[in-house]
């Protein structure tokens, strides 16, 4: 990690050091520009050599909608585990929203995403993140993920 | 809008319940209200009362009728 003004520059090594994602479901390669508590640009380069292309399809080897939509929650969790205090904690799903998919990505192109943190409160962070290609448009998706070890601070205790 | 209409209004709209369901609820008497509605049932509060409520107080918001008693520590009569 590298330090520029207000903002953060996470390489792999960093990116591994501040989320729990591995291989082979770590699906971004660095974050260029990280402004903790606010917003975070990540990138991620797709080769032949990702075990999905082979499958997905044969014929026609395309990025799955699953694999962009981590590329984008990825980058989006960067947004707040830039953040100091929260580096390296795991981070769970709550809930995903006007999911868009408008272009195909192949073997050889690089995603940029860009996330923004509009609300990060008592362990739920809520935002959202769009992917591009060469300046094209290529999906987007809203986000609500809580980070358990403060959200679970704020859950009152079973009443069953 | 009342303390009392406002403090309904933030169960029926954050669990989707009628205004008769409320009187006995409790925390995880209807699926709506698990750990992830609880933060949104108090960021509700919090918004419409405009107040910010401690970390001890949220966890001991077990229920509707409870959460009266703690809403009058932040001065909300209900």
């Amino acid at each position: 990690m590298s330090e520029s003004g207000d903002k953060l520059f996470f390489d792999t090594i960093g990116i591994l050091e501040s989320q729990r994602n591995r291989y082979p479901l770590l699906f971004v390669d660095q974050i260029t520009e990280a402004v903790p508590g606010k917003s975070a640009v990540g990138i991620k380069n797709f080769t032949y050599n990702e075990w999905f292309f082979p499958a997905h399809y044969d014929d026609e080897p395309n990025v799955p909608g699953f694999v962009l939509i981590e590329c984008l929650v990825q980058t989006f969790i960067m947004t707040f585990l830039s953040i100091e205090e929260y580096r390296g904690n795991k981070t769970n799903f709550l809930g995903i929203d006007n999911v868009k998919f408008r272009r195909k990505i192949v073997p050889g192109e690089t995603m940029k995403i860009s996330a923004n943190l509009k609300s990060f409160k008592r362990g739920i962070a809520i935002g959202t993140a769009e992917g591009e290609v060469d300046g094209e448009f290529a999906c987007c998706a809203d986000f609500t993920v809580s980070l358990p070890v403060v959200f679970d601070k704020f859950v009152p205790p079973k009443s069953k | 809008m009342s303390n009392v209409e406002k403090y309904q209004q933030a169960f029926t709209e954050t669990f989707g319940l009628g205004e008769d369901q409320l009187a006995d609820l409790k925390y995880q008497d209807v699926p709506e209200w698990d750990s992830v509605g609880h933060m949104n049932l108090m960021g509700a509060l919090e918004d419409v009362f405009d107040i910010e409520m401690d970390i001890d107080d949220i966890t001991d918001f077990s229920s509707f009728e409870h959460g009266k008693t703690i809403l009058k520590k932040y001065n909300v009569n209900v």
